[in-house]
């Protein structure tokens, strides 16, 4: 019994970096926004895994061990936000302002809609966070009762749907400053709106990039006040 | 050899940094993430000069590159909750499309009115 759980970790492990490091060559490749690495890692291994017949109570092990690096790695977001302060200490007020009211539109209309939808609390906090990179709303997630794989797929859900229609629906409002359409792009959607903001060119990426660590940090921050809105309702 | 030390280096600085801002968080009770308060922590080592970027840049850029890889793992857990999707489908596709596309316009039309007022 043991050794069976001791390979089942080690198998699960084998997967899953096989599978990402085969969807990060398709993507890199094609760099197309619904060849999303996330969604299809884990698509890829969740089909292994039900066709094997393996619970998702044995791979525990193994995702606990694959995610110990994440909270070291997150920290890491620190290091962009530094390379761009010049960016921060040019249009510093405006950036976090704006960043800030996106980010709690966002919360505050996700869990508003899915409150009133009737969905279970623990849903309705794991959607509330979903603007902000994965390991952010999971964390955020969590404080509040939510789930975080749950959180995890409407994470991905938000940046795929952003990096595919958001430079268009931002076109369609006339919103043509490089620093304008970058900030939309990372604050609705991380790091995967970041990613297509990268494409449109350097100034985007750059703002992108700073208003996806902003969003992180800003939404939970203002969890709290969101949380305390939706009380009232319903 | 030594890029492999050296970076491993830099991740238990990056580690102890994500561990002295989750105690933080546990002994103050704030609801705030660990990792939220770490990033936060880092920011300001750097800022005041206490750390260097070329410190941590070589484990912070490996990681970053392979975020995604931890996102993945988390991920993999949906298939405890794909019911979810089946019961509430059309509920969640409606707060996810309105709560994305409602504040992109507002951050983009808003930041675009105040550079314009700026420049």
């Amino acid at each position: 019994m043991g050794t069976t759980n001791y390979l089942t970790t080690i198998f699960c492990i084998a997967l899953t970096l096989a599978a990402y490091l085969g969807t990060r060559k398709l993507y890199l490749r094609y760099k197309h926004p619904l060849l999303n690495v996330v969604a299809l890692t884990a698509a890829a291994v969740i089909a292994v895994l039900v066709v094997l017949r393996i619970p998702y109570n044995d791979f525990v092990p193994a995702k606990n061990i694959m995610t110990l690096l994440l909270g070291p790695a997150t920290v890491g977001l620190a290091v962009p936000l530094y390379r761009h302060r010049e960016l921060l200490r040019r249009f510093g007020v405006p950036i976090v302002g704006c960043v800030a009211l996106g980010s709690f539109l966002a919360m505050l209309t996700a869990a508003l809609i899915a409150k009133l939808g009737g969905l279970p609390h623990d849903v309705v906090m794991s959607i509330m966070p979903k603007g902000v990179s994965i390991p952010f709303a999971v964390e955020i997630a969590q404080i509040y009762g939510g789930i975080p794989p749950l959180s995890a797929a409407f994470v991905v859900a938000t940046g795929t749907l952003g990096s595919l229609v958001g430079g268009w629906l931002l076109t369609l409002a006339r919103v043509s400053h490089p620093v304008a359409r970058g900030l939309a792009l990372g604050t609705v959607s991380h790091g995967q709106g970041t990613a297509t903001a990268l494409m449109e060119g350097e100034q985007q990426g750059a703002m992108a990039g700073l208003a996806m660590i902003l969003a992180g940090i800003l939404t939970a921050a203002l969890a709290p006040l969101a949380v305390w809105l939706l009380g009232f309702v319903g | 050899m030594t890029e492999t030390l050296k970076a491993l280096g830099q991740l238990a600085i990056l580690w102890a940094i994500y561990w002295v801002s989750t105690w933080l968080v546990s002994v103050t009770d704030v609801p705030i993430p660990g990792n939220v308060v770490g990033v936060v922590l880092l920011f300001t080592l750097l800022c005041t000069g206490v750390l260097k970027v070329r410190q941590i840049e070589l484990a912070t850029d490996f990681l970053l590159k392979h975020l995604v890889f931890f996102f993945a793992a988390v991920a993999v857990g949906l298939m405890e909750w794909g019911v979810v999707f089946y019961d509430y489908g059309l509920t969640l596709l409606a707060a996810i499309v309105i709560s994305t596309v409602l504040p992109l316009l507002v951050v983009g039309r808003l930041s675009q009115f105040l550079n314009r007022e700026r420049s």
